[in-house]
């Protein structure tokens, strides 16, 4: 009991630790303009003018407002000086911004005379609260799940360096391979992130199995419908920031994207399975089979909505300003959604794939584990 | 057939042919959903106020997706109750890091896709952007408190005399298996939907500030980050709630069995 006691205190102690670097990194992030090139100024004071309305074609209404911002530059050789800014900011806001007393923006200095900046506000400073929500769910992830909750943030971490070191090998390359780098990547991935997850054993290599074949066979089915309806009603041109050959580029972000589905459900239908055969080794492989059919077909639903949510909410500020801008629903959808729906349709179809798989597997091949 | 019909179909098929029944009404739950984030889209577009139209949305979401699925009684509505909790505290947590991180609308990258498009609407896109990033965790939401009660109800069945104290710590337990895929169901699927502003990053050579103060980009961290939180919470909200279930459904039962006597 003291041990349990004393190992709870060094979890607190730990966790007291974190919220202390992170809150200081938080804070850190409000006063780090020296690391910057880019001059910031710091608003000191806002002078806002009256607003003029605005009709656009299609009758919106708007009001734009103009602002003088007074304020001091923050970083650089400009460091210290005073300077007078304008910016007009919209109550829509889309394209604009709103500052306020004590918000920090970068500025691009055009020329100063002996006393007086002349400069225009470019941006917002927005590195603060992104540093914050990370600490935030650090913190959470730490007290709620303790050691688990490092781990998964540790996969996330290793991923997300992953992915990086990926998208430089895809600029080196022009794009050109975007299809063969990512599939690589989804199967160093997996491999990674289930390691880290279950831990290197035979469980381990069938969830693997499963999850690549359910993520192929989903990307083999769309291609196959790609082919036999001639894309007929793919907008490739309404995706959005493409730098390269958009077709390619598409199935990458959509075996990406139902890679970790398909991961997840496999994880949990396997997982559940070697359970049961632990506890009822009776079961032979036929009836292993049907229980995983009857564990998949209650979570494929709500994964597959978890990936449509994630491919389809993103396009609603672009689907509405579509809309007040006279299109109608069929061509706003088209424009903006179709996309999104395919890729959930296709992820969709590997999650759902990858129940039958996952039970074969399971029932076909642990039998020999627990003879063993 | 256009193609995104010809997968609908083939999708309706695969559901119905491993799930039967429950496939089925899994993939209508899919289909409404959809009809339900267009109305979203529409009934903002006709000046009705983002927040109040994305709680409502929100709540109707959660509710089809976790009561058109397989479950039991018992383990959908504790769900249902933990995932609405866990919506409102998400919101009081996205409206004011949405309005604090300036990340509304579109940003420089958008200009191309923007181009004729008249972007005074006169519509606030702060809140469209926290109705945006509130509507991309429902999934998330709504799995993460239906796995944890399944696997609750499951404990619940099989040790029916369970303490509800035992019962809260099973439920972190239970959280603690899940999280760590469910973080990679989020991982993959926002960074696979945003592959190609990375590579536009990388392409145009951004330098690690710019990219750290970028408008889009910090846009699309938080919202991973918000659906980071939202399952988190979900883990002892749901664990809580069913707790509270149980013990409500103990004492009438307790009263039941008292009356008789």
């Amino acid at each position: 009991m003291q041990g349990l006691l004393k190992n709870r205190r060094v979890t607190l102690g730990l966790w007291l630790l974190v919220l202390v670097i992170g809150g200081l990194l938080v804070w850190g992030t409000a006063h780090n303009a020296g690391l910057y090139r880019d001059p910031i100024m710091q608003v000191t004071h806002v002078q806002t003018g009256t607003a003029t309305k605005e009709e656009d074609d299609f009758h919106n209404v708007d009001r734009q407002t103009k602002q003088v911002l007074r304020g001091h530059i923050l970083n650089g050789k400009y460091r210290g000086q005073k300077l007078t800014v304008t910016n007009t900011y919209s109550l829509s806001g889309a394209m604009d911004q709103h500052y306020h007393k004590g918000s920090q923006l970068f500025v691009v200095i055009h020329q100063h005379r002996a006393s007086q900046l002349t400069a225009t506000a470019k941006d917002a400073k927005r590195d603060t609260p992104l540093v914050f929500m990370l600490w935030l769910v650090v913190g959470l992830l730490l007290l709620i799940m303790q050691f688990s909750g490092f781990m998964a943030f540790l996969s996330v971490a290793l991923n997300g360096v992953l992915f990086l070191i990926a998208i430089i090998l895809n600029g080196s390359t022009q794009g050109a391979r975007v299809l063969w780098i990512f599939g690589s990547l989804a199967v160093v991935f997996a491999t990674l992130t289930l390691w880290l997850v279950i831990g290197a054993n035979r469980q381990m290599l069938i969830t693997l199995v499963t999850t690549l074949g359910g993520t192929a066979l989903s990307l083999i089915v769309a291609l196959l419908v790609f082919h036999f309806t001639h894309e007929k009603g793919m907008y490739y041109e309404s995706m959005q920031y493409v730098t390269q050959l958009p077709r390619p580029l598409f199935l990458a972000e959509t075996l990406l994207g139902s890679l970790g589905a398909v991961m997840d459900e496999s994880t949990d239908i396997i997982s559940s399975l070697f359970a049961l055969k632990r506890e009822r080794p009776e079961l032979s492989a036929r009836q292993v089979f049907k229980s995983g059919r009857q564990i998949g077909s209650t979570i494929m639903g709500p994964l597959i909505n978890v990936l449509f949510f994630i491919f389809v909410a993103d396009t609603f500020p672009m689907a509405m300003l579509y809309l007040k801008n006279g299109n109608s629903w069929g061509y706003t959808f088209s424009m903006n959604m179709s996309m999104g729906v395919v890729q959930s349709l296709i992820s969709g179809i590997g999650i759902v794939l990858a129940v039958p798989l996952a039970s074969y597997l399971a029932s076909r091949f642990m039998v020999k584990k627990v003879r063993a | 057939m256009s193609t995104i019909n010809v997968l609908g179909l083939v999708l309706l098929i695969l559901m119905v042919l491993v799930g039967g029944k429950a496939g089925l009404q899994s993939f209508l739950a899919l289909l409404l959903n959809f009809g339900l984030l267009f109305l979203a889209i529409v009934l903002v577009a006709f000046h009705f106020p983002p927040l109040p139209v994305t709680l409502v949305v929100g709540l109707l979401v959660l509710a089809l997706t976790i009561f058109m699925s397989s479950g039991d009684d018992l383990s959908s509505t504790v769900a249902f109750l933990a995932s609405a909790a866990v919506l409102v505290i998400l919101v009081l947590l996205i409206v004011p890091v949405e309005h604090w991180a300036l990340v509304q609308g579109f940003g420089p990258e958008d200009s191309e896709d923007l181009e004729g498009l008249s972007v005074l609407i006169g519509i606030n896109f702060v809140q469209v952007t926290t109705a945006t990033a509130i509507l991309s965790t429902l999934g998330a939401i709504a799995e993460a408190a239906m796995a944890i009660a399944a696997g609750l109800s499951e404990i619940l069945e099989q040790h029916p005399q369970v303490t509800t104290k035992a019962l809260l710590g099973d439920g972190i337990t239970v959280g603690k298996q899940i999280i760590g895929t469910t973080f990679n169901t989020l991982f993959f699927g926002f960074f696979g939907g945003f592959l190609a502003l990375f590579i536009w990053f990388t392409g145009v050579h951004y330098s690690f500030g710019e990219i750290l103060n970028d408008k889009i980009f910090v846009s699309e961290i938080l919202m991973i980050l918000f659906a980071m939180v939202s399952v988190i919470l979900t883990v002892p909200i749901t664990a809580w709630v069913m707790t509270r279930a149980v013990a409500g459904q103990r004492r009438r039962a307790a009263k039941r069995s008292g009356d008789e006597k």
